[in-house]
């Protein structure tokens, strides 16, 4: 198997596992039977089969490289632990693992997008292209969540794995930490959090306020 | 038995501890080793612009030939051109063509012309839609700016523009190389060149070599705002090694002309779309590590394409749309000091209403100067000159 080969089968992994978790959810929907390797196997090969599908002479898969070839390793490796926790019932992430991962996303999309379209005359997607301070702050990151026992910290190291391997059609190490729908999925679910907690202190300030006889709790 | 299953949970606890210190042991190690591995691999910025070749002897009598590169296309639409200079003295140049700009028939097009030749080759075809998404394995919309370059053993590179959604903000940089003078081509590659999606990255000028035989790629990014870059291209046996940096940050010209004055000294010379609607110029003096901030010059700009080349005698000549409202007239301007102030020297073609636009530069081995530049959309022009006929421009003008 050809390099190229690995690279397009590489790009097809994240929507592959996208097309199973909606799989998932329907057979949840329309009450099928199926649970655990069956389940499992049914959706990975369906969904298998829908991305070689070929429109216009092209395979979905492909269709969706059009888009973005370059799905990040934490997202897809993300995709990979919802589609089996999901599945086994049994969850792999702590929430601090998935505040962790999406904390990731978002931060890190937020330090890169914006300067790489030209806010700015500083571009941190240089940074990807050689040896630089992103290394190191990686480095020390993955390090870090390993030591603290953090499962998003393997997501990472796997990440760099990739990078070195050039799984990805992209040369540069931002490709394989990031890519746009990770941070925009992260940044909605960081959102979606502090506006909760905001009202729920809000709820929490209201009910201290009511007299005791009225109290919402 | 209570002592044994004490036993049993203490030797648990130790296996656990065991597996999760290998465990983390392992991972830590890995993540150092593999984020420190680029400090040892050979950086892929080369560093000095190969230097300017010293001046050839001025030929002897001035002479000017115009001519249409493609004057039998059966299309409506001819646009960006580009041109490059083989090691036997053939001239290559690409543009593309079609119904109209963006339409799915556009294609990239190739042709020669020989010193002794009395006309261009006949125009072929060297990328389509089709051909770029069989090459690509993926959806290709469009076809657009294409930049040929030959190495000095005559490998032709060509980097091309590709859309597969959007209008030229949505494109993507690609290349492809020749080795038999662009009889034939290799399978195009895609060049990821920005994290969003890998979206818009054009080109629209001439590289400038490198030492060691790289290349310093003028490119530019025009999706929320418009930037010049520039993306260093180094094509190995391993394959092609890109890295890339910016010239300046958002809303501060694009479609740069990289103009190299030393190894380390470089002018890129922009295009500019704000109201200043002037020619602007940034400057480097490390080697295209850092730029100045763009300065306007005094000469308009309609937001319009221009090239600029430094002249083997070491004046730098510019093509431009000498307006700040359209696309009427090409003349050519020179300067003596290095970019900062520019005498107009001669006009190239002017029509009132008409379209003449997206010149391109070069000075041949000879000491030839050419322009190729897109006609009233319809065509490719081609006009050569030497530099006496540049000197004697004034003086027959009367101006």
């Amino acid at each position: 198997m050809s390099h190229a080969t690995i690279v397009e089968v590489c790009s097809a992994v994240c929507p592959w596992l996208a097309l199973m978790w909606c799989l998932q959810r329907a057979a949840r929907l329309v009450g099928l039977p199926l649970r655990g390797w069956t389940l499992l196997a049914m959706t990975g090969a369906i969904a298998a089969a829908v991305m070689l599908v070929p429109i216009q002479g092209l395979e979905l898969a492909r269709w969706v490289a059009g888009l973005n070839a370059n799905f990040s390793i934490p997202l897809t490796a993300i995709l990979a632990v919802i589609v089996w926790e999901r599945i086994f019932e049994r969850s792999l992430f702590s929430e601090r693992e998935w505040t962790t991962a999406w904390s990731f996303g978002a931060i890190g999309g937020l330090a890169l997008y914006p300067m790489a379209l030209g806010l700015g005359s500083f571009d941190p997607y240089e940074w990807g292209w050689r040896f630089s301070l992103l290394f190191v702050a990686i480095g020390a990151l993955t390090v870090w969540l390993i030591w603290k026992q953090n499962r998003f910290g393997f997501l990472l190291l796997l990440a760099v794995v990739a990078f070195q391997l050039r799984l990805l059609e992209s040369t540069n190490y931002w490709d394989y930490l990031l890519d746009p729908v990770y941070s925009l999925v992260s940044i909605a679910w960081l959102a979606g959090g502090l506006m909760a907690s905001m009202r729920s202190s809000r709820t929490k300030r209201f009910s201290k306020t009511l007299p005791p006889s009225i109290s919402m709790s | 038995m209570g002592t044994g299953s004490s036993r049993h949970e203490t030797s648990a606890i130790i296996t656990g501890l065991r597996r999760s210190f290998w465990t983390r042991g392992v991972g830590i190690l890995l993540a150092v080793a593999l984020n420190c591995w680029p400090l040892f691999e050979a950086g892929t910025r080369p560093s000095g612009f190969v230097t300017p070749a010293p001046a050839v002897p001025a030929n002897g009598s001035p002479f000017l030939l115009e001519e249409t590169v493609n004057p039998d296309s059966p299309y409506a639409m001819s646009h960006v051109a580009s041109l490059s200079e083989l090691p036997d003295g053939r001239l290559a140049a690409t543009w593309y063509a079609g119904s109209r700009e963006g339409a799915g028939d556009v294609a990239i097009y190739f042709s020669t012309r020989s010193p002794t030749d009395t006309r261009w080759s006949l125009p072929r075809a060297i990328v389509t839609r089709e051909s770029a998404a069989r090459d690509l394995n993926r959806y290709i919309k469009k076809v657009g700016n294409a930049v040929v370059f030959a190495n000095p053993v005559g490998k032709l590179s060509l980097l091309y523009v590709t859309v597969s959604i959007g209008g030229w903000s949505g494109s993507s940089l690609n290349l492809t190389t020749s080795v038999d003078g662009g009889a034939t081509w290799s399978q195009s590659q895609r060049l990821t060149l920005s994290p969003f999606f890998n979206l818009s990255e054009l080109a629209k000028n001439a590289p400038a070599a490198l030492i060691y035989g790289s290349w310093a790629v003028p490119i530019y990014h025009e999706l929320i705002s418009t930037f010049p870059e520039v993306l260093w291209l180094d094509e190995t046996e391993e394959g092609v090694r890109v890295t890339k940096s910016r010239v300046s940050a958002g809303w501060f010209g694009y479609q740069p002309a990289l103009t190299p004055l030393t190894a380390s000294t470089a002018l890129a010379v922009l295009r500019t779309d704000d109201d200043s609607k002037a020619v602007s110029v940034a400057r480097t003096d490390d080697g295209g590590e850092t730029w100045s901030t763009p300065n306007s010059l005094s000469l308009p700009n309609p937001d319009a394409g221009l090239d600029a080349i430094r002249l083997t005698d070491g004046r730098l000549l510019l093509a431009f749309n000498d307006s700040t409202t359209g696309r009427e007239n090409l003349r050519l301007a020179l300067s003596t000091d290095e970019g900062q102030t520019w005498t107009r020297i001669a006009t190239v073609v002017e029509e009132a209403g008409a379209d003449f636009s997206y010149p391109f530069l070069m000075q041949a081995s000879n000491g030839d100067v050419h322009l190729v530049y897109t006609w009233k959309r319809a065509a490719i022009r081609h006009v050569v000159f030497n530099t006496p006929w540049l000197d004697g421009w004034r003086t027959r003008s009367g101006r």
